[in-house]
């Protein structure tokens, strides 16, 4: 029944190797040509009707594709005669997935299985399927039959590998590992083993039961000659041992790892480990996260007597002197390292000294001193000094500086690590302003000075001394935060970008840039810069961090679009492939790596950010067609009338999120995307030790999720309770539904009022109180745009509740509407009122205004417009000859007034930004320039700027290369205050356009109402209104009558008059 | 100090950083996934002190022709961890496991005509030679210098470990995820 060579699906290879090269050259309607005449032939056949769907899905006709493709299935099923090869099931198994139906390419090979039990070919199909279904055990399953059939090594272990990864992927347990230990061990009894990864998973299986004795029997046995790299085979040995206990032994093995990698830092950290019986770092959940790692060894105090203790100690200082000794490498820092990973234990055992510690410092420094890498390997040992031992070391490296290296290069090295040292001290910030100043001025200067050693380097080789502009915008920065000077901020600029002028790629500066740019309040510009470090693929997941959240809250939106479309592609893709993926390892046999890999697609798949984007997504989405109702509703429609959200939002509690963001690159200022320390007042911090603040984190991404993800659900109702408020005071069966929305709202609003700390009540008063000016508008604290949004939804509740909103107090039907308008109106204008121009200060308000219109305004549009819809006579909404009720025209009168005070305040908005952008561009850009024109007296922001400024006529090709000054001559200062001012125009058009869009959508409104009031008034009155009186009465009561012009009216009093004459008996 | 250690699959997260952050081009993700899913025993990071990725090697084996020969698909070391060896080092590591887990006969890679430090370090340090010259190899019209380093080959046959090719039977022709190999990044800007 297989397919013979040459007949692929019954049919002979020359017919249809036209189609799959027409396939493969992408000539869609070329296959599809070759693929009707072959049908022609062959009409039945399930393999040409296989290849047809498969032409048909490549050409975008998913639904004819899959109905060739049932075709072709059931003619499979029917048949058995045919042929039933896996070929044709392949084929078939491709366009099924791609059609995103993996169960229907299952249950094929399913079939065919169960049809010919005894087929490898088409076992390992069906295995394959449920790989990419993650199906582990039917995985299980399908593998012990394939091993059962020919007893081959692979198979059982794929079946041991589908084992492990129920144990690791949740349900499972010691009852699955030991099987898996028996199925291996009855195998290797019989036929040994042969692959050294099978071995490795057979001990990872011991030592999951904490059989270290055996897994360390089976590798010194005979098996453990499949692993052929030697110091592979004894780091296995080495964690065996400690986790069993035998520590001695452990030593040893270490020491002969290191003997042979004298470089290898974790297995000396394990050496040390087991000298001092101390095995936290083999402990389970050891922490390996190639993201955060952890700055210090975890290690427990040593619980060894004393004599003990000195004795171990004193040991690893003679293997760690002998290594030294041995190694000749200058390269090999581990040895020398090693000494200080020593002191600190015995500082943390309580028998080290800080002098030894400051004497093992230095003597590092003068070895590995000039190393870029100098820093960061003595960071955790710095930790463990007191502040003034840290002085005192900070001062021996200063006096090394009267006798610098010779070679050039290592003597610039050595003056960045000290710079770096006192910025990791802390000591650089404790300098009073005008030595911080200097202090920055001395940096820039060596900067220039180590130019010309730079001169022969390739354009993408790092730069000698690059990191010294890094350190002066950091130096800058913390200036501006302590004196609130500006000028200090654009010098860092311009310093960052000077240096990017030199050399385009340095990363480094483009991302302090994005931020600086950031906090300045021209995101625009952060995003090109964020565009340059052309992010892909994983990276987005760990890098885009540092420009998200800035975005959500801009309005960019189209940028903010692609951002989260690239990454949500590239994670849906992954998440696609990775099943296919995961065969590539079980063919290869990496085994150890299948189950890698399955848990890292997990943990991409339980990622925080990728939680966010697509809330955010949807969110955009609705704030992007919030100006029209129908429009909205459609993206409502495709979200499912936010019903999912709110399962997310009630799930979010019980998921464990990874945070798989790197945040090390990010500058001092802004150590993780919740914080910025320049928001707040001066706190003499410098520099942020970046411990893992996961913890932390976790909860606030929690909360957002949380919040955010009831948006799309509460704007659903709340469109539909404004229009069922309207409706059912005509429409008798309307008042179902109507209080099934109210009941969901007011729950949704308690959940929502909960998470603001209050209940649903107290949240009420909050906001009555904040809006009458009783609260100040501090009562809302950070989360302002949540409370703005509530009292929007609120409101929306409210006109379709009967029950009061303030039980105890008197209630007004137009003053929730009130309440909403209030609130926005005073709001924008407070943040219109305390932004000044960009250059006066970061407009680190601009953010909020943009989500004040963007979000609680631009759903209140919606209610507003949802009302307008429902509450008019026009069209197929013409009400059955119901008269307009009290409460229709109160809601239309609290409509008319948010309408009117709504678009006033944008065009306060509008009127605000045109200033801005109207602003003449020479003037601006004179002001951010004047802010960094050194005056008179030898302190404030223009120091630094000076130095490289007067750099410039100095360049010369003989000392600074052609490249150097090639690039230097398109330095301007000019243009880069002229970029930061057109980037800001970009940013405030951009919100400008969104206002002006709003307004449009009002006055249409407006426009609407009064038309359609028109139309009441004219014709609709007159004849409900038995009399004209109280017609007249009606009109005058409802504020109706100024809708009209004067001579609608006169015509139209006229009109009713005549009626009422008529009328009249 | 830095530890040159087998790659694992989480490292994936930090190697592209560290690829972006060397060089200001990067691969696809699934090229790195191919690797360590097939050949995981030539992927080796170097692991700074503080746990950090520093550096990388990514190789392959070419099993298709008849001698069996590795291929070193790029290398990379950070910026701030140059001039400590540990290109060297990892290049080293991935050439010993070709050689003993694969019983490679040579090892090949490509490098930039331009690229100095990386051709120092190939020739000088590590032994290669100049194979040929691939005319316009890379994106922008660069040439390419074929270098291969003879290996000593497989010594013993070491319990019949062997990567068969099975019948198609087990992988449908969606399964394999390499598009064109973007080998025009295969150089490397580390230097001794």
């Amino acid at each position: 029944m297989a397919s013979k060579f040459g007949l692929a699906g019954g049919i002979p290879e020359r017919r249809v190797r036209p189609i799959w090269d027409a396939i493969d050259s992408r000539q869609f309607k070329n296959a599809l040509k070759h693929s009707t005449s072959l049908l022609a032939k062959c009409p039945n056949s399930p393999y040409a009707l296989a290849l047809k769907s498969l032409i048909l899905e490549r050409m975008g006709k998913s639904d004819e594709a899959l109905s060739v493709c049932l075709n072709a299935k059931d003619l499979l099923y029917k048949n058995d005669s045919l042929l039933m090869d896996d070929l044709t099931l392949s084929t078939l198994q491709i366009v099924f997935q791609r059609l995103d139906r993996l169960d229907l390419a299952t249950g094929c090979y399913e079939y065919a299985c169960s049809k010919f039990p005894s087929n490898l070919d088409l076992m390992m199909g069906l295995f394959n399927c449920y790989v990419r279904e993650y199906s582990f055990v039917k995985q299980q399953q399908t593998a012990i039959k394939m091993y059962k059939l020919v007893g081959e090594e692979r198979f059982l272990l794929w079946a041991v590998c589908s084992i492990q990864l129920q144990v690791f992927c949740g349900n499972g347990g010691e009852k699955l590992a030991m099987l898996a230990e028996g199925l291996l061990k009855k195998h290797v009894a019989s036929h040994s083993l042969h692959e050294p990864e099978a071995l490795i998973v057979y001990i990872s299986i011991l030592e999951q039961q904490a059989r270290y004795g055996d897994a360390l029997e089976i590798l010194s046995g005979k098996l453990g000659s499949l692993l052929i790299i030697e110091v592979d085979k004894l780091r296995i040995q080495g964690k065996l041992l400690a986790r069993s206990g035998d520590y001695a032994t452990g030593a040893d093995i270490y020491e002969k790892i290191l003997e042979l990698c004298p470089d290898d830092w974790e297995c000396f950290l394990h050496y040390l480990g087991c000298l001092l019986e101390d095995g936290s770092s083999w402990s389970n959940g050891v922490h390996n996260d190639p993201i955060n790692p952890q700055k210090s060894v975890d290690c427990k105090v040593s619980q060894l007597p004393d004599e003990v203790f000195h004795s171990r100690i004193s040991t690893s200082l003679a293997f760690v002197k002998k290594l030294q000794a041995d190694t000749s490498d200058d390269f090999i820092r581990c040895p020398y390292l090693a000494i200080l990973e020593i002191e600190r234990r015995k500082k943390l055992h309580g028998k080290g000294n800080d002098d030894d510690i400051v004497e093992a410092l230095m003597l590092y420094f003068l070895k590995f001193g000039h190393l870029a890498s100098f820093s960061s390997d003595v960071e955790a040992f710095l930790q463990v000094l007191t502040p003034d031992k840290k002085m005192e070391f900070l001062a021996k490296l200063m006096k090394t500086l009267d006798s610098p290296a010779t070679v050039p290069t290592k003597a610039l090295g050595q003056s960045i690590t000290i710079f770096k040292i006192q910025e990791l001290t802390g000591n650089l910030y404790k300098l009073p302003v005008l030595e911080l100043e200097s202090c920055a001025v001395q940096m820039v200067k060596m900067y220039c000075k180590s130019l010309p050693l730079s001169k022969d380097l390739d354009p993408q080789e790092s730069m000698h001394g690059e990191e010294l502009l890094s350190m002066v915008c950091n130096v800058l920065v913390q200036l501006f935060w302590r004196t609130r000077h500006l000028g200090y901020f654009i010098e860092a600029i311009m310093v960052l970008e000077f240096g990017l002028t030199i050399r385009r790629y340095i990363w480094q500066y483009k991302i302090l840039l994005l931020h600086l740019y950031s906090h300045l309040g021209v995101i625009s510009l952060a995003y090109e810069w964020y565009k340059s470090l052309d992010m892909k693929n994983i990276l987005m997941e760990t890098v885009s961090h540092h420009i998200l959240p800035q975005m959500l809250v801009s309005p960019l939106w189209g940028d903010l679009n692609n951002l989260l479309k690239d990454y949500l592609k590239f994670m849906d893709d992954h998440f696609r492939e990775s099943a296919d993926l995961t065969f590539l390892a079980y063919r290869h046999r990496n085994y150890s790596k299948v189950i890698e890999f399955v848990q890292f697609k997990e943990r991409l798949q339980r990622s925080n950010q990728y939680l966010v984007a697509r809330v955010e997504t949807s969110v955009l989405q609705l704030k992007q067609k919030a100006d029209n109702i129908e429009e909205e509703e459609d993206v409502l429609k495709n979200l499912n009338s936010g019903v999912h959200f709110v399962e997310l939002s009630n799930e979010i509690g019980s998921k464990t999120l990874t945070f798989n963001e790197d945040f090390h690159s990010r500058p001092w200022w802004t150590p993780t995307t919740e914080k910025n320390y320049l928001l707040g007042p001066f706190e003499g911090l410098s520099y942020c030790p970046k411990e893992n603040l996961t913890k932390e984190r976790e909860e606030n991404v929690r909360r957002v999720v949380e919040k955010k993800s009831l948006l799309p659900r509460m704007i659903y109702l709340s469109i539909h309770s404004a229009s069922a408020s309207l409706k059912e005071s005509v429409e008798e069966n309307g008042s179902k539904s109507g209080s099934k929305i109210s009941s969901e709202l007011k729950f949704l609003l308690e959940h929502h009022a909960k998470m603001l700390g209050y209940s649903l009540s107290d949240a009420v008063e909050v906001v009555m109180g904040v809006s009458s000016g009783v609260k100040s508008f501090e009562a809302f604290g950070s989360d302002e745009i949540d409370w703005i949004n509530f009292a929007v939804f609120l409101n929306a509740w409210n006109l379709n509740s009967h029950e009061p909103l303030q039980p105890d107090r008197d209630q007004c039907g137009r003053g929730i509407w009130h309440v909403v308008d209030t609130l926005l109106v005073k709001y924008i204008s407070e943040k219109i009122k305390s932004m000044e121009s960009l250059v006066c200060s970061p407009r680190v308000d601009l953010p909020i205004l943009v989500q004040l219109v963007t979000e609680p305004l631009a759903w209140h549009g919606l209610v507003i417009q949802s009302c307008v819809r429902s509450s008019l006579p026009s069209g197929k909404k013409k009400k059955k000859g119901g008269s307009m009720d009290q409460h229709s025209s109160l809601v239309l009168n609290g409509v008319r007034d948010s309408i009117q005070s709504l678009c006033d305040i944008l065009k306060e908005v509008a009127k605000w930004i045109r200033g801005q952008i109207d602003r003449p561009e020479d003037e601006s850009v004179e002001n951010i320039l004047s802010s960094l024109r050194k005056k008179e007296q030898d302190e404030g922001p223009g120091r630094v700027f000076h130095v490289l400024e007067s750099l410039i006529p100095s360049i010369n090709e003989a000392e600074h290369g052609g490249r150097i000054c090639q690039e230097l001559k398109t330095w301007s200062a000019l243009d880069v205050a002229r970029k930061i001012v057109t980037g800001d125009s970009t940013l405030l058009s951009q919100f400008l356009n969104i206002c002006e869009s709003k307004i449009k959508s009002f006055q249409a409104l407006k426009q609407q109402i009064s038309s359609d009031i028109k139309c009441v008034l004219l014709n609709v009155f007159p004849l409900i209104s038995r009399h004209f009186v109280p017609a007249l009465g009606a009109a005058y009561d409802l504020e109706l009558l100024p809708y009209l012009s004067a001579t609608e009216r006169v015509e139209w009093i006229v009109q009713a008059l005549h009626r009422w004459t008529r009328s009249l008996p | 100090m830095v530890c040159v250690r087998k790659a694992t699959m989480d490292d994936l997260l930090a190697m592209q950083a560290c690829n972006l952050l060397c060089l200001p081009e990067n691969y696809q993700m699934k090229y790195y996934f191919y690797h360590i899913l097939s050949w995981p025993h030539l992927l080796y990071v170097a692991e700074d002190y503080n746990g950090r990725i520093v550096g990388y090697v990514l190789a392959k084996m070419e099993e298709e022709s008849n001698e069996c020969h590795g291929h070193i698909t790029s290398l990379a070391v950070l910026r701030t961890h140059r001039k400590l060896g540990l290109a060297t080092k990892l290049m080293k590591a991935a050439q010993t496991a070709m050689e003993q887990v694969f019983g490679a006969e040579y090892v090949s890679l490509h490098v930039r005509k331009s690229n100095r430090a990386a051709f120092n370090l190939y020739t000088e340090t590590l032994g290669y030679k100049i194979h040929d010259v691939e005319a316009k190899y890379y994106a922008d019209g660069e040439d390419a210098y074929d270098m291969r380093k003879q290996l000593k080959g497989k010594q013993s046959h070491h319990h019949g470990h062997h990567h068969h090719h099975h019948g198609g039977g087990c992988c449908s022709a969606d399964a394999r995820p390499v598009e064109a190999p973007p080998e025009s990044k295969s150089e490397a800007k580390a230097s001794t």
